[in-house]
């Protein structure tokens, strides 16, 4: 991992492919590797690096005169996406807010024994649980406990932004798969379904695609 | 492991499918080889997959010969050897010797026994040769069968000692940090989804036999009402959600692997064959037994 990659390998283009490919290559990297993908994620370090490889890459390829717009426009994004965790306590006391710097820094293990002690069992509490338990893996407790936050406090966007990303991911997963080929080719029922319907609409219009029905 | 990390096998090429099976034979040939012709029976297609993956990230490039083989005494088919395959054939074992231990502790039924004998020999020489990683398999498999004994309630509670063996078996300790990193989480979440999914797919059974099963307890099923299958429906959803979020992050893992060598049929298992595995297992596609082996 430490030898210098190739640009061309690292995007995952041939060399000498056209601006379109590379640039279409670098949106579909972006958008695999961005923050906002690993957000709660133990690997988002991880990510981060890759990410900064990617734009790298890019701005070697395709020359330097746009990328740098490009790369920053992505790295000013994954910055606000950071402050944004960090400034969300909302009015919360002191120990909320050091329980978020110590998720913030990773420190995981010292941020559960800290929010355990907390008394204050509020909405935020709960969300911060369900924050922990994300990063911990155990997500049937993380959903729990961020709907938990989300029904004692219905109006807090961040509570109800962190539970529907939940949601979201397990469909990016399914969406990723589909891309791949998974479930691809209309069953037989959607095939007949699909056939009744246009027949139907046809003959709304006063025409007939299957003349004996 | 339990044999549900599989392929698609009508989404590989015929390429692709050939070297997957030269895989599959290659570590089963490794157990033959190395521990013995009965100790081949234990094999499964995790191993299979744990193989092809470090190899990947190894960047080990995969080297086929043809052989023929007992199971196919006429037919040749394409083989590959190297220590990484030797490695998974030793976790195989280690994996199949605890898991018919589990089986004799609970039922104590003969079968396990006879089979527990057969693989004790070279369980104990793979203490010797890998003690690390069998201590710790070793006191993930206790943590679990305290958690089974006390009718542990809670999911994720009861799912984190396999999630945590699964880390440890990826855990291949020659590679660099970062890429342990991955693997590892990679692995817990691998692990997490193989025993939910097999926690679901063992409802019937465990019912039956008034086994422990945390789906059960979780979902305090009473066994009045409208039965298995109206339970079933109703928790579908929750563990739906939980094994695609567990797909979903080792997806993630696994793209922050520097892997090359058979990227095609690695994205295969993990994008379409396991998801169909889950989509099987939950009912979801076709319900029915036909299953068909790779």
């Amino acid at each position: 991992m430490v030898k210098v990659k190739n640009p061309y390998e690292v995007l995952g283009v041939k060399q000498g492919a056209s601006e379109e490919e590379i640039k279409k290559a670098y949106r579909d990297q972006v958008k695999k590797y961005h923050p906002d993908q690993y957000q709660d994620n133990p690997l988002s370090k991880l990510a981060e690096e890759k990410l900064k490889e990617i734009n790298e890459a890019y701005e070697y390829v395709s020359g330097k005169g746009q990328t740098t717009k490009a790369s920053n426009g992505w790295s000013g994004r994954s910055a606000a996406a950071g402050s944004q965790g960090s400034q969300g306590s909302q009015g919360g006391d002191e120990s909320f807010k050091q329980v978020r710097m110590l998720i913030n820094n990773g420190n995981i293990a010292d941020a559960e024994a800290l929010l355990e002690s907390i008394p204050n069992k509020n909405a935020e509490w709960f969300y911060l649980r369900g924050l922990l338990f994300m990063k911990k893996g155990w997500y049937n407790e993380a959903v729990m406990n961020m709907k938990q936050a989300v029904n004692m406090d219905p109006s807090n966007y961040e509570y109800r932004d962190a539970l529907n990303k939940m949601n979201a991911n397990s469909n990016v997963y399914r969406g990723n798969a589909n891309n791949r080929g998974y479930g691809a080719g209309p069953n037989f029922c959607d095939m007949c379904t699909c056939l009744w319907c246009s027949d139907s609409m046809c003959e709304c219009c006063g025409g007939d695609l299957i003349g004996c029905c | 492991m339990f044999g549900y990390i599989m392929p698609e096998k009508p989404e590989l090429k015929i390429k692709e499918y050939d070297i997957y099976r030269a895989y599959y034979c290659g570590v089963c040939k490794s157990i033959g080889k190395r521990h013995g012709q009965i100790e081949r029976m234990t094999l499964t297609y995790d191993a299979a997959f744990l193989a092809m993956l470090l190899c990947s990230t190894l960047n080990i490039e995969t080297k086929l010969v043809k052989e023929s083989c007992i199971v196919h005494p006429i037919k040749k088919s394409f083989v590959t050897y190297n220590e990484i395959i030797d490695y998974s054939s030793d976790i195989n074992i280690i994996l199949a010797y605890n898991n018919i231990k589990d089986k004799w502790e609970d039922d104590k039924s003969k079968v396990a026994l006879v089979a527990m004998a057969v693989l004790k020999k070279s369980y104990k020489k793979l203490m010797v040769e890998h003690s690390e990683k069998c201590a710790i398999i070793n006191k993930r498999l206790g943590d679990l069968s305290l958690l089974e004994k006390a009718k542990c309630d809670s999911i994720d509670a009861a799912a984190e000692p396999f999630a945590k063996l699964m880390e440890e078996v990826l855990d291949y300790n020659k590679l660099d940090d970062k890429t342990r990193q991955v693997l590892r989480w990679l692995g817990y979440n691998l692990g997490k989804w193989i025993y939910l999914i097999d926690a679901f797919d063992d409802l019937e059974d465990d019912i039956k036999s008034a086994s422990y099963n945390p789906l059960l307890t979780h979902f305090k099923y009473n066994g009045s009402g409208d039965g298995i299958s109206e339970f079933k429906n109703q928790i579908r959803g929750q563990i739906e959600f939980i094994l695609l979020y567990c797909l979903g992050e080792a997806a993630k893992a696994f793209e922050l692997l520097a892997t090359n060598e058979n990227k095609g049929i690695l994205e295969n298992i993990l994008y379409i064959g396991m998801l169909s595995k889950t989509d099987k297992i939950l009912c979801k596609r076709s319900c029915g037994k036909g299953e068909k082996s790779v």
